[in-house]
């Protein structure tokens, strides 16, 4: 690997998701609720059918980012 | 005691435009001459980006820690090793299509010499390299497997292992590996297939939906078993042998699944992909990924659909169909049959 580039970089920042992603399953599972009943349901799923469960979701994750403070520390 | 002798053979000389030339040029080539490799009317198709495919095996094949990410191949490798073994016959000369490290000689060289020599190819340099230990003499051969350098009627027995599901024409590879083949030579093959992924494929499917509001193809398609059995006699295989295992991986969330597939030098290269996938959508897909198929432990399943396909090379010695009016037997004498036994029920 010669030294830091985009996709480095990228892959170092998805390492962190899961840590970050276990502090919200609530809001995870509400959201994944609301898309699932939409394959067993009449319901189509459409574009931001579920878009309140998902800011919910995301706010979650957002400050699940800015109280972990993550740092990303690049080795060349 | 194994050669490792890797040689680098000239790969898709001639009519293959594959080898070198970039992505535009391969579509334009499309019209052009045909290759002549398949007879078949359906034509060659063009889905998957070889040269990409080699690029992302080459970057597994050299990552420091690449063997974590081998358990898959291992298994099914053991697997086609056992259905080797299943064989009462000794093969003097092997071929391993795609067989990446190794990881079906290293469980042949276990008990009695089934296979006497063997050429190990694939298509990445790098993961030849990083071969497993086999105590069978192995030649290692640089090849795409759409292109196979070797004579008709060289090898007693084909092997390959999970490298099928990503070559572009597969009735014309399944003829060609028919060739290679002597007369009652065998071919033992193992591929992804079916509902492979399907828990990845629908989580993203769905959170595309719902966040962009419409979805590509993440997860290539794959053969499903009814076609198998139909593409193998279209190759000229005889007594088929065609079976499902399915193989389910545990893992702690949608992004450990695609870094091990990552890992695995698996990630999508059809032409048809996607090359971004949004922050919104992964976590989207990650929620129902959870949600849909998450088990009470908190772990998520991916399903790998594997198909098993036994396929001969026609000879005179192998058992044929009675003719009809052979029969010397009727189905009518059966109750005279069981009478003796109720006899000595008393």
């Amino acid at each position: 690997m010669s030294g830091s580039n985009v996709w480095s970089r990228s892959r170092e920042k998805i390492r962190l998701f899961p840590e970050l992603f276990a502090q919200c399953t609530g809001e995870a599972a509400v959201y994944g609720k609301c898309v699932a009943a939409t394959t067993t349901g009449r319901q189509e799923l459409k574009k931001d059918l579920c878009a309140k469960e998902f800011e919910a979701l995301k706010t979650c994750f957002i400050s699940a980012v800015s109280d972990t403070k993550v740092q990303h520390v690049l080795k060349c | 005691m194994s050669s490792g002798l890797c040689l680098r053979v000239l790969r898709g000389s001639g009519s293959a435009p594959a080898a070198s030339s970039g992505s535009w040029s391969r579509f334009l080539s499309r019209s052009g001459a045909r290759r002549g490799l398949s007879g078949s009317n359906s034509g060659t198709m063009n889905v998957f980006n070889r040269e990409m495919k080699k690029r992302q095996k080459n970057w597994a094949g050299s990552l420091q820690d690449g063997q974590q990410y081998d358990y898959l191949r291992d298994e099914v490798g053991s697997r086609v090793a056992d259905r080797v073994y299943d064989i009462a016959r000794t093969f003097p000369l092997a071929l391993d299509l795609g067989g990446g490290k190794g990881h079906i000689a290293e469980h042949l060289s276990q008990v009695q010499p089934v296979v006497e020599r063997l050429f190990l190819t694939d298509g990445s340099e790098e993961t030849l390299k990083q071969r497993r230990k086999s105590e069978i003499p192995t030649r290692c051969v640089l090849a795409d497997e759409e292109f196979l350098p070797f004579k008709e009627n060289t090898f007693d027995l084909v092997v390959s292992s999970l490298s099928l599901h990503w070559i572009n024409d597969l009735p014309g590879a399944l003829k060609q590996i028919h060739q290679v083949l002597k007369p009652d030579g065998v071919f033992i093959g193992a591929m992804v297939g079916g509902e492979t992924l399907y828990e990845l494929r629908c989580s993203l499917q769905l959170a595309e939906t719902e966040r962009e509001g419409g979805f590509s193809p993440h997860v290539s398609p794959y053969t499903a078993v009814t076609d198998l059995g139909n593409l193998l006699g279209r190759a000229g295989f005889t007594m088929l042998t065609v079976d499902i295992d399915e193989v389910q991986v545990h893992y702690p969330g949608i992004i450990e699944v695609m870094t091990d597939l990552q890992g695995m030098g698996e990630s999508n290269c059809a032409w048809n992909r996607r090359s971004l996938l949004h922050r919104d959508t992964i976590l989207a897909a990650a929620a129902i990924y959870k949600e849909m198929y998450g088990s009470e432990d908190g772990s998520v399943p991916a399903t790998f659909e594997i198909l098993y396909m036994i396929g001969w090379k026609p000879h005179e010695s192998q058992a044929k169909p009675a003719k009809r009016g052979s029969a010397t037997a009727s189905f009518g004498d059966l109750s005279k049959i069981s009478q003796p036994t109720n006899s000595n029920k008393s």
